[in-house]
C-alpha cells in the first residue's frame, strides 16, 4: 500500500534497491535525496491511488480532521462541517484556495472534480452513533 | 567588558551610547552562551543550561508593583500568532514573527535598528497547514540565524539585517514543511531541525557552517542509521515523520548536540497490542519521540534514548528543554514529554528517574523510573477508542513552550495540561504527491478528564524527584514559555492575556497585568544601562491555540488569531 504511493518515479524505484544494499552514513544521504527526488507532476492530482478511488472518509482521518475535529462533526481548530450553513460553492473555494492563516488551500493537491466529492462528503456528514 | 572595550579602540567615554548599538555589538561566541551572562538572553533557552532563568534581581518580588510597559513593538501580521523567543546581547533585542520576519531592536526604547522580512512564495505558504509561525532565532559570530517557511536558513548580519548567506535545505514545495523553530548556534555550527511528525516525511536535523552557511551534516530522525532501519517494518521509514522542529542545547563537556524528536506519522497506529509487526508502521520506530545526542560537528549519532518506543499517541519528545543540573556530584539533564511525564537523564542520556507532572494521563499506566520503559501501553486498534478517552489531549501533558529551573530556589517551574480526547482510529495511507499531506489517522475530540473539568497548573518541583512545592492553577492551561528570575518571581503569561508574577518561593501571585490578548510565544529578561527588563511575546493562534475558542468560549471567541505585539516591561 505504502510503496504503490511512495514509487511513483522510476528515480524512486531505483534509489530503494540501492538503499537496501549500503552503509547506514548513505542510506542517510541517499534517504535525503529521496525527499527531493520526485518533482511535481504536471497531471492530475491523485493523492491516493491505491485502488482508483477517492476515499474522503480516510482523507479526513489523514488530514482535514486534524482541524476540523471528529471528522468534521465538531468544531475544532477549524469549523464544524456537518450543517454546515455555507453554500456547496463556498465550501469549494475555501477547500481549493484556502484562508490565510487558518485553512490550507488543496487545490494544487485535489481536483475540481475530488473537491466536489469532498463537499458531497461534507454534506452528508451524519452524528456517528455512541 | 573594559578589557574588550579597550581591544575595541573605542573611547570608554562613548560606553554609554555605545550600549543599545548594534554597530559595536560584542561577538556572541560559543563560552559566552555557555556563561550565560547578566545582562543577555544569548539563545533560546537563555543558555545552553537550558534554564530560561534571569540572574537579574533589580525588579523583584518587593518591588513588582512599580513594574510597567517601557514600550512595546508591532511586527504586523502576525498570522497564528506571536510565538518567538526575543533574544537579547548587548542592549540589542532581536526577534521573530510570523512570516520569519526578523526584527533588532533598541532593548530601551524599542527603536526599530533593522528588520528583515525574507520574500516568500505566497502560493507556498497557503499549502501549509501549521504556518506562518516562527518560534526563533539564533545569534552567533556577528550573525543572527533564522529558518524560513519556504526551507531555507539565513545568516543576517548583526549590525546590519543584510543577508549574508542563505541555503536552501528543504523542498518544501513538495513535502509542504519548512522551519519554524529556532537555530541554535554552538562551537561554529547553525543547527536547525525541520517542521515534522505527523508529515510523511524522514524529519531531518541539519548542521550548517555558521561562517559560510554551507551544510555540514544531516541527520534523519526517521531510519537514520542501519540500526534504525529495522525498527520501521514494511518500508513504513519512507513516510516516517519524525523531525526536530524545536530546538534542543549543546553539552560542551561531551562536544553533543542534545535534540529532542517529533513523532511518527501516522499520529495514530490501528495496530493493536501487536505494534511489533502489525499496523501502519510495525516496530520501535526508532528515532522518533526520542532524545538524540549527535556530535556537533559530524551530525553522528553518540547516544538516544527513545522516550516512547512506537508512540502511537503523538506524545513526542520535540520538547527542546534539556535542563543540565549538578547535584551530589553528579551530572543530570531533565526532558520533559509531551505526554506529561519528565525524564531526569545522565549527560549521556541514560535514564536517572521519571517523574509525572501531570494527573491525567492513561496512554500508558507507567513509566518505569529505573529503566524508562513503558508500563501498561493503550495500543488502539481501527476504531472507536472505547471509555476511558485517551489522556492527555493531543496538545499534550506539556506543550512545546518550555519552563524555567531557577538555581537560587532550586525549584523546576513548569506548566501542565489537564485535558482528554475521544479518538476514533481509522486506517489510512500516506499522502506524498503531488504534494505531502498530513496523515493523522484518526478522528479526535477533546473532553474534559474522566470526572474533572478541563485546567492548566503552573508547578513548583524539585527538578530531579518531581516532589512538588506548589502549584497554581488555571482555567485554560497557559501555553507561554515561564520565566523565573532572581529577584525570587516567577512569570508565567497565560492564554487569556494576562502575565502573572508570583513569589518563586511560596507561588503567591504578587502582580500581574493584561496585555490584551494570550500568550503562546516566549519571555525573557535583559538589562541595558543598567536597567532591568522584561519582554514578553503576546499574539495567539496556531494548531493548540485555535482549539480554545470552540472548547473554551470566553474571551478566545473574540480573540485575534493574526496579530501580536512584544510587549517590554521596566520599573517605572
Amino acid at each position: 500500500m505504502l510503496r504503490d504511493v511512495a514509487l511513483q518515479d522510476m528515480e524512486l524505484d531505483t534509489l530503494n534497491l540501492h538503499l537496501k544494499k549500503i552503509t547506514a552514513l548513505l542510506s542517510a544521504v541517499l534517504g535525503a535525496s529521496l525527499l527531493y527526488a520526485a518533482p511535481v507532476q504536471a497531471q492530475s492530482a491523485t493523492p491516493v491511488p491505491d485502488n482508483g478511488t477517492f476515499d474522503v472518509e480516510q482523507l479526513f482521518a489523514g488530514t482535514c480532521g486534524f482541524c476540523h475535529s471528529a471528522g468534521g462533526r465538531a468544531a475544532g481548530k477549524g469549523p464544524q462541517l456537518m450543517n454546515s450553513p455555507r453554500a456547496d460553492d463556498f465550501l469549494h473555494t475555501r477547500i481549493k484556495n484556502g484562508k490565510s492563516g487558518a485553512m490550507p488551500a488543496f487545490g494544487g493537491a485535489f481536483t475540481d472534480a475530488q473537491i466536489d466529492q469532498i463537499v458531497k462528503y461534507i454534506r452528508a456528514l451524519k452524528p456517528r452513533e455512541g | 567588558m573594559k578589557e574588550r572595550w579597550c581591544k575595541s579602540g573605542l573611547p570608554l567615554i562613548a560606553g554609554a551610547t555605545l550600549m543599545v548599538s548594534s554597530a559595536f555589538a560584542q561577538s556572541v561566541d560559543t563560552a559566552r552562551i555557555e556563561n550565560g551572562g547578566q545582562n543577555d538572553w544569548l539563545t533560546y533557552h537563555g543558555s545552553y543550561k537550558s534554564y530560561h532563568y534571569s540572574p537579574l534581581a533589580q525588579i523583584n518580588a518587593n518591588n513588582i508593583g512599580n513594574l510597567n510597559v517601557a514600550w512595546t513593538h508591532i511586527p504586523g501580521r502576525s498570522t497564528r500568532g506571536l510565538q518567538s523567543m526575543p533574544l537579547a546581547a548587548d542592549g540589542v533585542l532581536y526577534y521573530s514573527g510570523s512570516y520569519s520576519r526578523v526584527f533588532a531592536l533598541n532593548g530601551a526604547t524599542g527603536e526599530v535598528i533593522w528588520s528583515h522580512f525574507p520574500e516568500l512564495d505566497e502560493a507556498l505558504i497557503s499549502r501549509q497547514t501549521h504556518s506562518p509561525y516562527n518560534r526563533g532565532v539564533a545569534l552567533g559570530e556577528g550573525k543572527v540565524f533564522v529558518g524560513t517557511m519556504d526551507g531555507r536558513v539565513l545568516g543576517l548580519d548583526m549590525k546590519s539585517g543584510k543577508v549574508l548567506w542563505e541555503t536552501r535545505l528543504i523542498d518544501s514545495q513538495k513535502l509542504t514543511v519548512g522551519f519554524t523553530g529556532a537555530p541554535l548556534y554552538a562551537k561554529g555550527t547553525v543547527i536547525i531541525g525541520a517542521q515534522g511528525g505527523e508529515w510523511p516525511g524522514r524529519g531531518p536535523i541539519f548542521g550548517l557552517d555558521a561562517t559560510t552557511g554551507k551544510k555540514k551534516w544531516e541527520f534523519l530522525t526517521v531510519a537514520g542509521t542501519d540500526e534504525a532501519m529495522k525498527t520501521w517494518g514494511n518500508d513504513s521509514w519512507r513516510t516516517g515523520g519524525g523531525g526536530g522542529w524545536m530546538p534542543g542545547t549543546y553539552d560542551s563537556e561531551t562536544n553533543t548536540i542534545l535534540w529532542g524528536t517529533a513523532n511518527p506519522a501516522p499520529l495514530y497506529d490501528w495496530s493493536g497490542a501487536d505494534y511489533k509487526t502489525q499496523g501502519a508502521r510495525p516496530g520501535d520506530n526508532l528515532y522518533t519521540s526520542s532524545v538524540i545526542g549527535l556530535d556537533v560537528d559530524t551530525g553522528r549519532l553518540k547516544f538516544h534514548h527513545q522516550e516512547l518506543p512506537h508512540d502511537a499517541w503523538d506524545f513526542d519528545s520535540a520538547v527542546g528543554e534539556f535542563v543540565m543540573l549538578e547535584r551530589d556530584g553528579q551530572k543530570f539533564v531533565v526532558h520533559p514529554n509531551k505526554g506529561g511525564f519528565v525524564f531526569v537523564y545522565d549527560r549521556n542520556l541514560a535514564v536517572k528517574n521519571v517523574w509525572r507532572l501531570v494527573e491525567n494521563i492513561n496512554f500508558v499506566k507507567d513509566i518505569d523510573p529505573k529503566t524508562g520503559a513503558l508500563i501498561g501501553r493503550r495500543d488502539f486498534s481501527a476504531g472507536k477508542v472505547t471509555e476511558p478517552p485517551l489522556c492527555p489531549f493531543i496538545g499534550g501533558g506539556v506543550s512545546w513552550n518550555a519552563g524555567s529551573y531557577n538555581p537560587k530556589t532550586g525549584l523546576y517551574y513548569k506548566i501542565g495540561q489537564e485535558w482528554c480526547m475521544t479518538l476514533d482510529v481509522q486506517k489510512t495511507t500516506p499522502v506524498t504527491a503531488p504534494q505531502v499531506q498530513l496523515n493523522i489517522g484518526a478522528d479526535f475530540k477533546m473532553v474534559p478528564p474522566p470526572g474533572g473539568e478541563i485546567y492548566g497548573h503552573l508547578d513548583a518541583r524539585d527538578p530531579i524527584t518531581g516532589a512538588k512545592k506548589w502549584e497554581v492553577r488555571y482555567p485554560e492551561p497557559p501555553l507561554g514559555s515561564v520565566l523565573s528570575t532572581a529577584g525570587n518571581l516567577v512569570f508565567v503569561p497565560d492564554s487569556r492575556g494576562i502575565l502573572h508574577a508570583y513569589d518563586a518561593e511560596t507561588g503567591a501571585e504578587l502582580w500581574s497585568h493584561n496585555n490584551g490578548t494570550g500568550h503562546q510565544g516566549g519571555i525573557v529578561s535583559y538589562s541595558v544601562n543598567g536597567k532591568q527588563y522584561i519582554a514578553v511575546a503576546a499574539g495567539f493562534g496556531g494548531m493548540l491555540a485555535d482549539e480554545y475558542a470552540p472548547n473554551f468560549g470566553g474571551v478566545y471567541k473574540s480573540m485575534p488569531r493574526d496579530d501580536g505585539a512584544l510587549v517590554v516591561f521596566s520599573l517605572k
